[in-house]
C-alpha cells in the first residue's frame, strides 16, 4: 500500500529554541493517523511543512504521490485541511463562507455542504465573526469534508470544543470516513479522543518523532511489568524498555512490543515476572514521552 | 474565484468604498459651487473662479492617494488577520492568488473612478464656460484613475510584503535620510533626499503623476 504522506530526514529551525530533527512520516492511503503529540512539540508546525506553507531547511516531503512545496497547488485541490484556529473571513456569513469556499474546489458537494450545515445546525445568515468556537469549528469541517477530499489534515479540530460539539466534529468525520477511502491525518494531544478513531499512530516530543505504529500495537504492546530479582543490568531484549525504576524489592518494567512469550527472557536472566498489566493510551502515550526524554539504563 | 474574491472584497470594504465614491462625486461639484452661466461674466470673476477650482482641484490627488491606502490594505486585512493560513490552503498557486486579489481590489477601485466620471460630467454640464477656458473631464478622470491604480500598487506591494522586505525599504529610506545628515555634517551641498524626491516626483519618476495641476476647468 502507498503512503498518503511521505517525509524523510525532515529538519526544520523556527528561532534558536525549536527544531524538527529528521522527521521521517509514512501515512498509509486510507488509514486514520493519530499524530500525538505535547503543546509545543512540533504538531501544527510538522502539518504546515506538510502543506507547503513553511519551508524546510532539509529533507523531502511527499503528498498525494507529489512533490511539498512545488505541486502544492495540486495537493491542496484533493486535501481538507482545518487548522488549529478558524481562520475563515470574518466578515462573510455562513452562506457566503461556504459559497467562497465551493468556488475553489470543482468537486464541492453542495448538497452534502446543505446536510452538515443542518446537521450542525449553523445559521445561514449568521456572520463568521459572531460564531462561536463551537461553531466556527463546526463550519470549517463542514467546509472540508464538502470539499471530498483524498487527505483530510485535521490540526487540533476538538481542542476547546465542549463535549456535545466534540462528539458532533467526531461523529461527522467518522461518518465522512465510513462513506470513502480518504486519508485522515489528524493531530491532537487528546490521547483518549485519538483511541478510539485512529488506525495508526504517530508520537511527536521536542521536535523528534518517537514512534509510529498501528494502533493496535501501541494499545496492546505497551505493558507495566512487576518483575522480582530483576537483572543490574539490561542486555539486548526481544521488548523495547521504555522504563525501569526500582520498587521495593522489585523492579517496575515499562515496556513496548510485548507478547506474553517474552516471559521466558525473564527467567532465562533469573528475574521473575510477578505482574503483567496492560496501560491504556494515555499511559502509554505518558511513559512513551518519559523514556524519550530519559532513556532507560 | 475572481468573483468570488471580489464579492468578500466587497462586503468587507463596502462603506469605505462608497464613502470614498461620494467624495470623487462631490468634488468635481464643489468646483462649479459659483455654477450658473461663466460665459458674459467679468474677467475678475472668472480667474478667481478658476483659482478656486483649481484649488479643489488639490483633493483629488489627495483622493487617490486615500483610495489606494484603503484598498492596497484593505485588500489583504483579513488575510493577514489570519496569517494567510486560510489563503495558502486554497488550491491555487501564491501568485494566481495574488493576482486575484489585486484584481478584486483595481475593480473596487473603479467606483470612485466612476464616481468622479458622474461628478465631473455633470459639474461641466452645469456651467456656460466663458470662451477661451475649456473642462478636462476625461483627462482628469483617466489621470484619477492612473494615479489611484498607482497608489493602489504601492500599497498593496507594501502590504503583502513580508516583514523582512518591509525592514528593508524602511532601512533604505533610513539609509538615504542619514546620508543626507552626514554629508551636511561634513560640509557637502549634495544632498540626496531632495534629489531622490525629485527623481520620484518630476517626470518620468514614477510618482509624478501625482504632482501638478489637476483642474477640471483650465484654460
Amino acid at each position: 500500500m502507498s503512503n498518503a504522506i511521505e517525509t524523510r530526514d525532515l529538519v526544520y529551525r523556527a528561532g534558536r529554541h525549536f527544531e524538527l530533527r529528521d522527521v521521517g512520516l509514512n501515512v498509509r492511503e486510507g488509514s486514520i493517523y493519530g499524530f500525538l503529540g505535547p503543546n509545543g512539540s512540533g504538531k501544527t508546525t510538522t502539518i504546515r511543512l506538510l502543506l507547503g506553507m513553511l519551508r524546510p531547511v532539509r529533507g523531502t516531503i511527499t503528498v498525494l504521490g507529489r512533490r511539498v512545496p512545488d505541486e502544492v497547488a495540486r495537493i491542496m485541490a484533493d486535501t481538507g485541511y482545518v487548522p488549529e484556529r478558524p481562520h475563515l473571513y470574518p466578515h462573510l456569513s455562513v452562506e457566503a463562507a461556504v459559497r467562497f469556499h465551493a468556488a475553489f474546489f470543482p468537486g464541492f458537494d453542495a448538497a452534502y455542504a446543505g446536510e452538515l450545515r443542518r446537521t450542525f445546525a449553523l445559521p445561514l445568515e449568521q456572520k463568521v465573526a459572531s460564531l462561536s468556537k463551537g461553531e466556527a469549528g463546526k463550519l470549517h469541517m463542514l467546509l472540508v469534508l464538502a470539499q471530498r477530499p483524498r487527505l483530510l489534515v485535521l490540526d487540533e479540530p476538538t481542542d476547546g470544543l465542549d463535549p456535545v460539539v466534540r462528539r458532533d466534529v467526531l461523529s461527522a468525520l467518522l461518518d465522512f470516513c465510513s462513506q470513502g477511502t480518504a486519508t485522515v491525518f489528524i493531530s491532537s494531544h487528546l490521547v483518549h479522543e485519538l483511541e478510539r478513531i485512529c488506525d495508526w499512530v504517530g508520537v511527536l516530543d521536542a521536535g523528534k518523532l518517537v514512534v509510529e505504529l498501528p494502533m493496535h500495537s501501541f494499545k496492546n504492546g505497551i505493558k507495566r511489568i512487576r518483575v522480582a530479582h530483576g537483572p543490574s543490568l539490561v542486555g539486548d531484549t526481544p521488548f523495547v524498555v521504555l522504563q525501569r525504576e526500582p520498587s521495593g524489592l522489585e523492579q517496575v518494567w515499562v515496556v513496548r512490543g510485548w507478547q506474553p512469550p517474552m516471559v521466558q527472557w525473564f527467567e532465562g536472566v533469573g528475574a521473575e515476572v510477578r505482574e503483567v498489566v496492560d496501560l491504556d493510551l494515555e499511559e502509554g502515550f505518558v511513559e512513551l514521552l518519559r523514556s524519550s526524554r530519559t532513556p532507560a539504563s | 474565484m475572481y468573483r468570488q474574491i471580489l464579492h468578500t472584497l466587497w462586503s468587507a470594504l463596502r462603506l469605505p468604498v462608497v464613502l470614498l465614491a461620494v467624495l470623487a462625486f462631490a468634488v468635481p461639484l464643489l468646483t462649479v459651487t459659483y455654477g450658473g452661466s461663466l460665459a458674459d461674466a467679468p474677467a475678475g470673476r472668472v480667474a478667481e473662479w478658476l483659482f478656486a477650482a483649481q484649488q479643489i482641484g488639490v483633493l483629488i490627488p489627495g483622493l487617490a492617494l486615500l483610495v489606494g491606502l484603503l484598498l492596497g490594505i484593505g485588500t489583504w486585512m483579513h488575510d493577514h488577520a489570519g496569517k494567510h493560513v486560510y489563503a495558502l490552503s486554497l488550491p491555487v498557486s501564491r501568485e494566481r492568488y495574488v493576482l486575484l486579489r489585486f484584481a478584486a481590489g483595481g475593480t473596487l477601485l473603479l467606483v470612485p473612478v466612476a464616481a468622479l466620471a458622474a461628478g465631473s460630467l455633470i459639474a461641466v454640464a452645469s456651467v456656460s464656460l466663458p470662451s477661451g477656458i475649456h473642462a478636462y473631464p476625461v483627462p482628469l478622470v483617466v489621470r484619477f484613475f492612473f494615479a489611484s491604480l498607482l497608489c493602489y500598487a504601492v500599497f498593496f506591494a507594501i502590504s503583502i510584503s513580508t516583514r523582512r522586505a518591509a525592514l528593508a525599504v524602511l532601512g533604505a529610506i533610513c539609509g538615504v535620510l542619514f546620508a543626507d545628515l552626514l554629508l551636511a555634517a561634513i560640509g557637502v551641498e549634495a544632498t540626496v533626499t531632495p534629489t531622490v524626491f525629485m527623481w520620484l516626483t518630476n517626470w518620468p519618476g514614477p510618482l509624478s503623476i501625482l504632482i501638478g495641476r489637476w483642474a477640471l476647468f483650465d484654460v
